[in-house]
Order: C-alpha cells, then structure tokens, then sequence
C-alpha cells in the first residue's frame, strides 16, 4: 500500500472534517493504527482543525459555567467539599426512592386491613343469619315433637278405642245433657263381657276446679261408680267395672275426687243400655 | 500561537475526568467552552441556541466520558467532534421538522432575518485570539468557504460540490489544500 498516495487522497480531511463515509472512517481508523505516518498525518490534520476551532473563540456568557455545571453529576472527590457533600447526597437519593415504597406500604396495609375488617363483618353477619335459622328450625323441631306426641297420644287412645270398638259385644251408648248441661253430648264405649268402659266427649260444660263430672252404671236400681273425668273433649279410659249388666249409664256433678253415691240432684245426663 | 498550557498532564486530567471531578471539569470548561462556543456559533449563527447547544454537549460529554479513547484521538478533537455533531444533528432534526409543514415556510424567513440580525450581532472575538482570527483571514477565501461548509454545516463532500456547483475531486483536492494551509498557517 502506497501510504503517501493515500495520504494524498483527501480521505483524512474528510475524516477529521468528519465528513468520511462509514466505510472510510473504519478504513482510516484501520491503517493509522497500523501506519504511524497516516497517524502522524491525521494527528497534525486534528491539531490544525482545533488550532482553528481555538481561533474562532468566543467567550460564552459567564452564567452558563455555572448553569451547565447545576445539570452534571460529580463524584465526590474533593477532600473539602466530600464530606459537605456526601451528607445531602445520601439524604436527598434515598428520598424519591423510599418515599413511594413508604406510602405503598400503607395502602397496602390499609387495604388489606379494610379487606379483613369487610370480611369479619361478613363472617358476622353469616353467623347471625345462621344462628337465627337454627333458632326457628329448633323451634319448628320442638313445635313438630309436640305435634308428633299429641298424635301419638291421639293415635294411642285412638287404637284403644278401636280395640274397645272392635270387641265383639262393645255398645256405644249416647248421653245427652238435661236441661242442666243442655250442650252436654258424650259416649260411653262399653262391653258387657269384659266390662272395659270408655267416654267420648263431644262437649260438656266446663266446672269450678272443686268438681268432677262422675259416671255411674245402674242395676237392678242400685247406682254404682264408674269413675271421675274432667270436662275435656276427647277419649276418656276408665277403669273396667263388674262384668255383668248394666241397666243404665248416669252422670252426676261430684266434687273432685268423687262421691260413693250419687247426688241425683246434680245428674245431668242418664241413658238405659240396650235390652241384653 | 500559543495554547494554553494544561496545569495536569492530560493523562491525569482523563484520569480525573473519569472521576467526574469537578475541579477537573472547570478546567475543562474553562480550556475549551470558548472555543466549542465559537464553533457553535459559526454553525448555528445564533447565541441563544449556540448557549443551549453547548449545554447539551457538555452534558453528552459528561455522560460519555467513559468513551473517550486517548488512543484514537486527542481530547479536543473529540470534544470538538461531539460538539459538532450535536450542533449538526440539532439542525438536521429542526430542518426535518419544518420540512413537510408548508405553513412553516414563513418562520423559516424569520429564522432567515435572525440569522442575518445574528451575524451582526456577534459578539467581539475574544482579544487573545485576534492574531489568530488575522491568520484565519489569510485562508483563502474559496478553501475557508469548503471548510466551513462541510465543517460547520455538515456536508459530505458530494453535497458541498453539487451546492457550489464544483466538480467532486476539485473539492476533495481544495479541502486538502485548506487544511495544509492550516496546518501550516498554525505551525510556521
């Protein structure tokens, strides 16, 4: 390679008047490096161009040394200003950085305390509903239990009753009230073999706590106790009497507990059995 | 003439410099921001925008420094070179902007009055360095207008031969010969 005729070639002051091409400036950057004559010519090119740049000085206004100097960072490498320095540099590059973290924190924080609070309240309220439909379903429960016991009670007496009804030689016998207890209207189950009794009362006037309603059977003119009963609407099992006949079913007004014989001036109803 | 001595070897002021000192920074300020100034008003004739541009390239320098290679090149010329550029690239960007805007064309003969006010305008020439201003002057006049058309304005050589209407290799020679001129003006 001819380096005087490369020299010559203008390439170099395009390259320092930065007007080379890419290619020539890697090709000039190439061959200085390995001549040191296109070095040496490219060094000189440089000193005359800032030789000129120098010649065309023109004093910048004095405020703008200390205006561009506000927009540069320094290192800290004074010994007097480092220790002035370092002091609001630590202080004022934390800030920005920790300052959004700070108030993140809080709102998360404050979020996730709202969102626990929300959520207890929630919890609060499920336990509230839950525990009052508890409360109805136990009282339906027990309201239901009691039902189920009258109706087996019912059911009970009602079996009995139909056990009594069943037994051949049952008599039904009806007992209206006189004009004592004109609404007074029950029956009296009775089997003459057996001598099993129960009353069915359709209604009968209420009595002061003192009384009992008493049933007598009549016999060959006798009265004889059949046994006590409140006045309360439903089946009544008494206690079996005498097998035997019986003339007629009586009741009488007694006081509580009973009479071993009958005021007649209180009966209230009397009915003959059927001829046997 | 004669250029200013550095009062550290350059070395140690890169050495510093890589440091971002700021003792190292005032000397450098204080070395070359006249003539990077001078420079930027030569490209872009207006003090306002040469003030910020030299703003913006000292920030560039700044951030840059670690680029700066003392094998490829002296100092200045890279300071010189980011200058430059930085001025170049801001007036290609404006030029760019205001091309496609037809309403633009109008501002642009404002620029254009600016421009002239601003070569009135400029300020006197730093005393030092009249002596070197009067060895500028002996350039001749053709090769100081190549130069400071693809230097200053940031012409290839191709676009500067077709703008003064001079067949390539004459401008590639001129060039050549203007920079010898210098060369020799400066060194003599």
């Amino acid at each position: 390679m001819n380096v005087a005729e490369y020299i010559a070639s203008g390439t170099l002051e395009a390259y320092i008047l930065g007007a080379a091409s890419d290619q020539e400036r890697r090709e000039v950057e190439c061959l200085s490096s390995i001549y040191p004559e296109i070095k040496q010519e490219l060094d000189q090119l440089a000193l005359a161009l800032e030789d000129y740049a120098m010649a065309l000085s023109v004093e910048p206004p004095v405020a703008l040394r200390e205006q561009i100097m506000s927009q540069l960072t320094f290192g800290v490498t004074q010994k007097t200003t480092a220790a002035d320095e370092e002091e609001p540099e630590t202080k004022v590059l934390p800030m920005p950085d920790t300052r959004p973290i700070y108030n993140f924190t809080w709102i998360a924080a404050a979020s996730v305390g709202l969102l626990l609070l929300a959520f207890s309240f929630f919890l609060i309220t499920r336990l509230r509903d839950n525990q009052q439909a508890l409360a109805s379903l136990r009282s339906t429960n027990a309201a239901l239990q009691q039902d189920i016991n009258a109706l087996k009670t019912q059911q009970s007496s009602s079996s009995q009753v139909m056990a009594l009804l069943r037994q051949p030689g049952t008599q039904i016998i009806q007992l209206k009230g006189n004009e004592k207890a004109p609404d007074g209207n029950l029956a009296v189950y009775w089997n003459q073999q057996t001598g099993q009794l129960a009353l069915d009362i359709s209604s009968l006037p209420a009595l002061p706590s003192s009384q009992q309603y008493q049933l007598w059977t009549l016999k060959g003119g006798k009265p004889f106790d059949a046994g006590v009963f409140d006045p309360i609407t439903g089946v009544h099992h008494l206690h079996p009497i005498q097998q035997g006949t019986v003339d007629a079913f009586a009741i009488t007004i007694e006081q509580r507990g009973g009479s071993p014989t009958p005021h007649l001036e209180s009966l209230i109803a009397m009915t003959p059995t059927k001829a046997s | 003439m004669k250029r200013t001595q550095p009062f550290v070897s350059e070395s140690v002021l890169i050495e510093k410099l890589s440091r971002r000192d700021q003792q190292a920074f005032q000397w450098l300020y204080d070395q070359y921001s006249a003539a990077l100034y001078g420079v930027l008003l030569k490209i872009v004739q207006e003090e306002e925008q040469a003030e910020d541009l030299l703003q913006e390239a000292f920030i560039k320098i700044w951030n840059n420094l670690d680029a700066y290679d003392a094998n490829k090149g002296r100092l200045f010329t890279w300071l010189l070179n980011i200058t430059r550029n930085t001025a170049i690239d801001s007036i290609r960007a404006s030029k760019a902007a205001h091309r496609p805007n037809p309403s633009k064309a109008i501002r642009t003969d404002e620029e254009n009055v600016y421009i002239v006010d601003g070569q009135h305008n400029t300020p006197p020439v730093n005393p030092d360095h009249i002596g070197v201003q009067d060895v500028v002057d002996q350039l001749r006049p053709e090769r100081k207008e190549l130069i400071d058309l693809v230097y200053f304005k940031g012409y290839t050589h191709e676009e500067a031969a077709e703008s003064l209407n001079l067949p390539l290799g004459t401008v590639k020679t001129r060039i050549r010969a203007a920079l010898q001129e210098l060369k020799q003006l400066f060194h003599s």
